[in-house]
C-alpha cells in the first residue's frame, strides 16, 4: 500500500512541475496556433540557467528562479520575434519543421557550452532533506518546495490572464485575432508576449526541475512530448486544463511504481517481467494519441 | 416521380434553428432558383441537402433514394453537384486539372478524364485558361471553371452557391448564358441560390423563398416578386404597408 | 497498360528538366566506375535511401499536404522485419522486405484509420507519439534484439549474395538501390497523374469540395499514407541488410522521422523532383559536415548546430523548397 500512496504523491508532486512546464505551450498554442517544438530545449535552457546560477553565486537554487524566469522571457520573445514570426507566413509544414530546426539548432548549441554530460545541483538548503508524511511518504524536500513553488507560479499565470488586461487581450487574440486588432489590441505585441510568457514559465519549471531531476542537452524532446500530453489532455488553451492534466500525466510517469504495487498485490510472476520501467514514457506519447484521437477537447478545451 | 424531394427538413445549430421544417420539391429539368435576406439559411439548407451536414430532422429523397443519413462524397456519386459560396484556392492546380478532378469521380483513367475535362472546358469557352493555376486568373471565371469542375462528374442535379456575387453585370450575363446553358443542353436540372435579382429572376422557372429558416413562397419568378410576404421579408413590414396600394 | 504509360511518360516536363534530368541518370549510371573514396560511395548510397524516403513521404505530406512526421517506425518495421528473418531463417531478402511491406502496409491502416480524422498540427503530433510508442516498444521487445538491436554478421553468408543482399563491397549495393530509386521515380511519376494523386491534391486544396466531388477524403489519405509507407518499409528492409547493425535509436527515433520529412520539403514538396533534390543537398551536407566537423574535439555538435539553422532558414524564408523557387521564376517569366 505504501508504495501506491508514495507513487501517487510522487507523480502528484512532479505533476504540478510538469504542469507548469506544459503551461507555457498551452498558452502560446491557445494564442496563436503555432506548435513550438523546441518547448523542451527551453526547458533545458532555464535547467542549466537554474544550476549555473546557483553555482556561479553560490545562492541556493530556488532563488535562482528570477533569473531563470527572465532568461526564459528573453528566449521566448527573441524567438518570436527573430524567427516565429517568419515562420506564421508559411505553410504548416514550415512551421513544424522550422520550430523543429529550433529544437536542433538549441540542442546542440547546448551541447557544444556544457557538454554531454548529466548535471545536478548537488548543495542547497533543501537538498538531501525529507519530510515525512506518514502512510510511508516520504517526499524529497526540494520536489515539495518546487511542486509548491510551482502552484504559486501557475496561480499567478492565472490571476495575470485573467484578472489583468493584458491577460484578457491575450485571451481575446488567442480567441479571435481579427477582432482583437479590430478591438484596438495589438496582436503582434501579443503574439510576443505570449512568447515570452511561455518562455518564461518554462524556464523557471526548468530551474525547480533541476534541484531533483539532472540535466542534459539531450533531454529536451522527452519533455516536449510530454507537455504535448499534458496540454492534449487538458485542452488546447486552457490554463486551468494543464493543471489538472499536468496531475494525471504526472500519476502517468509513475507507473512503475505503480504497476509494482499491483505486481505484489496479486503476487504476479508475468507482471513483474514487464519492463515497465524502460516503458514509462511509452504511455504518456500513447495517451496523447488517445487523447487527441478520441476526445480532441481534452478536458477543458475549447473545440478548434 | 420528382428527382429532388426534402420533407420537412430541420437543422439546427446548438439554439439555433438554421433550417426550419422546409419542404419543396425539384422535377428532373427544372431551374429552381433559392432567394430569401441575408443569413435566412439558404446555404445551410444546400449543405443539409448535399450531406455536408447531418440534419436534426426530415427527409430528403434523391432519384428514388432516401439520402438523409449520406454523406457528401456520397450524395455527390449519386449525381448531386454543388459549388461553394467562397473559397480561397489555395493549390496549385490548373484550371485544366481543376476539372480533371471532376471528372475523376466518373473515370480512373487519366486519359479519358483529361479528354472529357478539355470537351467541357472548350464548351465553356475557358479552353485558353486552361494551364492557369485557379488563383491565377479572374474571379468571373474562376466560377466557371468550378461550375465546369462540377459538370465534370456528370450530376443529375447542379446546385450553385451564389455563382454571381461578385461579378459585374457584363459578366452576370455571361454567367446566366453558362447556367442555360448547363440546363439546356446539357440537360441538368439546376437548383441555384441567389442575391442578383436580375439572374436568379430571369433564368428561373420557379422561385422558392427562404427567410429565418423557414420556406415563406414558392411560385414563378413574376408572383414571387408581388407576394407581400416576400416584399415584407426583403423590405420590411413598413415598407409593405406603405405601398399596399401598388402591390394589390 | 496506361498506368505503364503514365509511369513513363515524363513529357508534361520542360526539355531542360529532362535533359538534366537525363545527364544525372547517365551519371548516376557510371559513378562506381570512376575513382571514388568509400566515403563518397556510402554518401551516394545514402543519397538514393533517402530519395526514396522523401519520395515516399512526399506522397502523403507534399501532394496531399498532410504533415507525416512518424515514418521512422516504419523505417524500423521493414529493417527488423528483415533483419530478424535473415538471421533466425535465413529468409532471402526478396522474400523478407514484401513480408516487411505487408506489415507496414498493415500497421499503418490500423494507424491510419483514427489518425486521420485529425488534421493539421494534431495530426503531425499524433503521427510523432505512434512512432515514439512503437519504438519505445521494439526497444524491450527481446525478440527484435530490444535496445542493442540487431547485428548481421557477413561472414556467415557467401558474398557476393544476392539473394541475401549480403555483398563486401559497396558497389554492388549501389547499383541495387540505383534500381530502386528508379522504380521509385516512375511509381511517383504515375501517382502525381493518377487518379488517387489529383484527389490529394484537390484534398490538399480544400477538403469540402474535394469531398463535394465525390471524393472519399479519409480513404484516400488512408490509401496515400499505406503507399508512402510501403516505400518506406523496402528502403529500411535494404537498410538493414546494407548498414547490417540495427537498433531502434537509429532506425526509429523522431530525427529519422524529421529527416525524411525534411528532404521533402527542402526540395519541395509536392513536386516529383523535390525530395531528390533536397536529398541531394541534405545528405552531402550532413556527411561532409559531419566528416569535417563533428570530429574536431571542441566542436562537437557544430555540424547538427548548422544542421538545425539550415532547416530553421529554410522554413522562414522559403517554405515551398527549392523546386517551389524555380516554378515561381517560372511562372514570372512565363506572364
Amino acid at each position: 500500500m505504501d508504495i501506491l500512496v508514495g507513487s501517487i504523491s510522487a507523480g502528484l508532486l512532479i505533476g504540478m512541475v510538469l504542469a507548469l512546464m506544459a503551461l507555457g505551450l498551452t498558452i502560446i498554442f491557445g494564442v496563436m496556433e503555432i506548435v513550438n517544438f523546441a518547448h523542451g530545449e527551453f526547458l533545458m535552457v532555464g535547467m542549466y540557467t537554474g544550476l549555473l546560477t546557483a553555482q556561479a553565486t553560490g545562492m541556493d537554487p530556488l532563488l535562482s528562479l528570477p533569473v531563470a524566469g527572465i532568461v526564459g522571457f528573453l528566449l521566448g520573445v527573441i524567438c518570436y520575434a527573430g524567427f516565429v514570426k517568419l515562420l506564421l507566413r508559411g505553410p504548416m509544414v514550415a512551421q513544424l519543421l522550422g520550430t523543429f530546426g529550433l529544437m536542433i539548432f538549441l540542442r546542440n548549441l547546448a551541447l557544444l557550452f556544457f557538454g554531454a554530460e548529466d548535471r545536478a545541483i548537488h548543495s542547497g538548503v533543501l537538498v538531501g532533506k525529507s519530510v515525512e508524511f506518514g502512510m510511508g511518504v516520504i517526499a524529497p524536500a526540494t520536489k515539495l518546495a518546487a511542486a509548491g513553488l510551482s502552484v504559486i507560479a501557475f496561480l499567478s499565470v492565472w490571476l495575470l490572464m485573467n484578472r489583468t488586461k493584458i491577460g484578457k487581450a491575450l485571451t481575446a487574440t488567442s480567441l479571435n485575432a481579427q477582432g482583437a486588432r479590430y478591438m484596438g489590441i495589438a496582436t503582434e505585441k501579443m503574439n510576443a508576449l505570449a512568447w515570452g510568457i511561455g518562455g518564461g514559465t518554462v524556464t523557471v519549471a526548468g530551474a525547480l526541475l533541476v534541484n531533483f531531476w539532472s540535466v542534459n542537452p539531450f533531454m529536451g524532446l522527452l519533455f516536449t512530448m510530454i507537455a504535448f500530453a499534458i496540454v492534449a489532455l487538458g485542452g488546447f488553451g486552457s490554463v486551468s486544463g494543464a493543471f489538472f492534466a499536468g496531475l494525471v500525466v504526472g500519476i502517468i510517469t509513475e507507473i512503475p511504481g505503480i504497476w509494482d504495487f499491483f505486481t505484489y498485490a496479486f503476487d504476479s510472476d508475468w507482471m513483474s517481467n514487464v519492463p515497465m520501467t524502460s516503458l514509462k514514457y511509452m504511455w504518456v506519447y500513447l495517451a496523447y494519441f488517445l487523447i487527441v484521437v478520441f476526445r480532441p477537447r481534452g478536458l477543458f478545451g475549447w473545440k478548434r | 416521380m420528382a428527382l429532388l424531394e426534402v420533407h420537412n427538413l430541420t437543422k439546427n445549430f446548438g439554439g439555433l434553428t438554421a433550417n426550419d421544417n422546409i419542404s419543396f420539391q425539384v422535377e428532373k429539368g427544372d431551374l429552381i432558383g433559392i432567394i430569401g435576406p441575408n443569413g435566412a439559411g439558404k446555404t445551410t439548407l444546400f449543405n443539409c441537402v448535399a450531406g455536408l451536414h447531418p440534419i436534426s430532422s426530415g427527409q430528403i429523397i434523391f432519384d428514388g433514394k432516401d439520402i438523409t443519413e449520406l454523406k457528401s462524397h456520397e450524395v455527390a456519386r449519386l449525381g448531386m453537384a454543388r459549388t461553394f459560396q467562397v473559397y480561397a484556392a489555395s493549390g496549385d492546380l490548373s484550371v485544366l486539372e481543376n476539372v480533371m478532378v471532376g471528372c475523376f469521380m466518373r473515370t480512373s483513367s487519366t486519359l479519358a478524364a483529361k479528354v472529357k475535362a478539355k470537351e467541357i472546358l472548350k464548351e465553356f469557352k475557358l479552353e485558353n485558361l486552361s494551364d492557369y493555376l485557379l488563383r491565377e486568373i479572374p474571379v468571373a471565371a474562376q466560377k466557371r471553371v468550378t461550375m465546369a469542375t462540377a459538370v465534370g462528374t456528370q450530376p443529375k442535379i447542379l446546385l450553385l452557391d451564389e455563382v454571381a456575387a461578385g461579378l459585374n453585370s457584363s459578366e452576370i450575363e455571361e454567367i446566366m448564358g453558362t447556367i442555360r446553358s448547363i440546363h439546356n443542353k446539357l440537360a441538368i436540372t439546376v437548383m441555384l441560390i441567389e442575391h442578383v435579382m436580375e439572374l436568379v429572376m430571369n433564368v428561373s422557372d420557379r422561385v422558392i423563398v427562404i427567410d429565418s429558416g423557414k420556406k415563406i413562397a414558392e411560385g414563378n419568378p413574376e408572383d414571387i416578386s408581388n407576394n407581400p410576404d416576400v416584399i415584407k421579408a426583403y423590405l420590411g413590414e413598413r415598407y409593405v404597408q406603405e405601398h399596399s396600394a401598388e402591390l394589390r | 497498360m496506361e498506368t505503364l504509360k503514365n509511369a513513363f511518360d515524363f513529357s508534361d516536363f520542360p526539355r531542360i528538366d529532362l535533359t538534366v534530368a537525363g545527364i544525372f541518370v547517365f551519371l548516376f549510371l557510371i559513378f562506381p566506375l570512376f575513382p571514388h573514396s568509400a566515403f563518397a560511395m556510402a554518401t551516394m548510397i545514402q543519397f538514393f535511401m533517402f530519395s526514396l524516403y522523401g519520395m515516399g513521404w512526399n506522397t502523403i505530406g507534399g501532394y496531399g499536404g498532410q504533415v507525416d512526421l512518424g515514418k521512422a517506425q516504419y523505417v524500423g518495421i521493414g529493417a527488423f522485419t528483415t533483419a530478424v528473418m535473415l538471421i533466425r531463417w535465413n529468409i532471402p531478402f526478396w522474400v523478407s522486405m514484401p513480408i516487411g511491406v505487408c506489415f507496414a502496409v498493415i500497421w499503418s491502416f490500423m494507424l491510419g484509420y483514427p489518425l486521420f480524422r485529425l488534421k493539421g498540427h494534431y495530426f503531425a503530433i499524433a503521427t510523432i507519439a505512434a512512432s515514439l510508442v512503437l519504438k519505445d516498444l521494439f526497444e524491450v521487445w527481446d525478440f527484435v534484439g530490444a535496445a542493442r538491436g540487431l547485428e548481421i554478421s557477413p561472414v556467415k553468408y557467401n558474398p557476393p549474395d544476392f539473394l541475401h543482399l549480403i555483398f563486401k563491397e559497396d558497389i554492388y549495393y549501389y547499383y541495387v538501390i540505383l534500381v530502386f530509386f528508379f522504380i521509385g521515380i516512375l511509381y511517383v511519376n504515375w501517382f502525381r497523374k493518377s487518379r488517387l494523386g489529383f484527389q490529394l491534391r484537390s484534398i490538399k486544396d480544400n477538403e469540402e469540395v474535394a469531398q463535394s466531388l465525390g471524393i472519399n477524403v479519409h480513404w484516400a489519405k488512408i490509401k496515400t499514407y499505406a503507399i508512402a509507407t510501403a516505400f518506406v518499409s523496402v528502403v529500411g528492409s535494404f537498410h538493414a541488410c546494407y548498414i547490417k547493425n540495427i537498433e531502434p535509436e537509429d532506425t526509429m527515433s523522431l530525427d529519422i522521422s524529421i529527416l525524411i520529412a525534411l528532404m521533402a520539403m527542402l526540395g519541395g514538396a509536392g513536386s516529383l523532383w523535390g525530395p531528390i533534390i533536397g536529398a541531394g543537398i541534405l545528405i552531402p551536407m550532413k556527411s561532409y559536415l559531419k566528416e569535417w566537423l563533428g570530429a574536431q574535439a571542441g566542436l562537437v555538435g557544430i555540424d547538427l548546430i548548422i544542421y538545425g539553422a539550415i532547416i530553421m532558414l529554410v522554413s522562414a524564408a522559403e517554405p515551398r523548397g527549392i523546386w517551389g523557387i524555380v516554378e515561381k521564376v517560372r511562372r514570372r517569366k512565363a506572364k
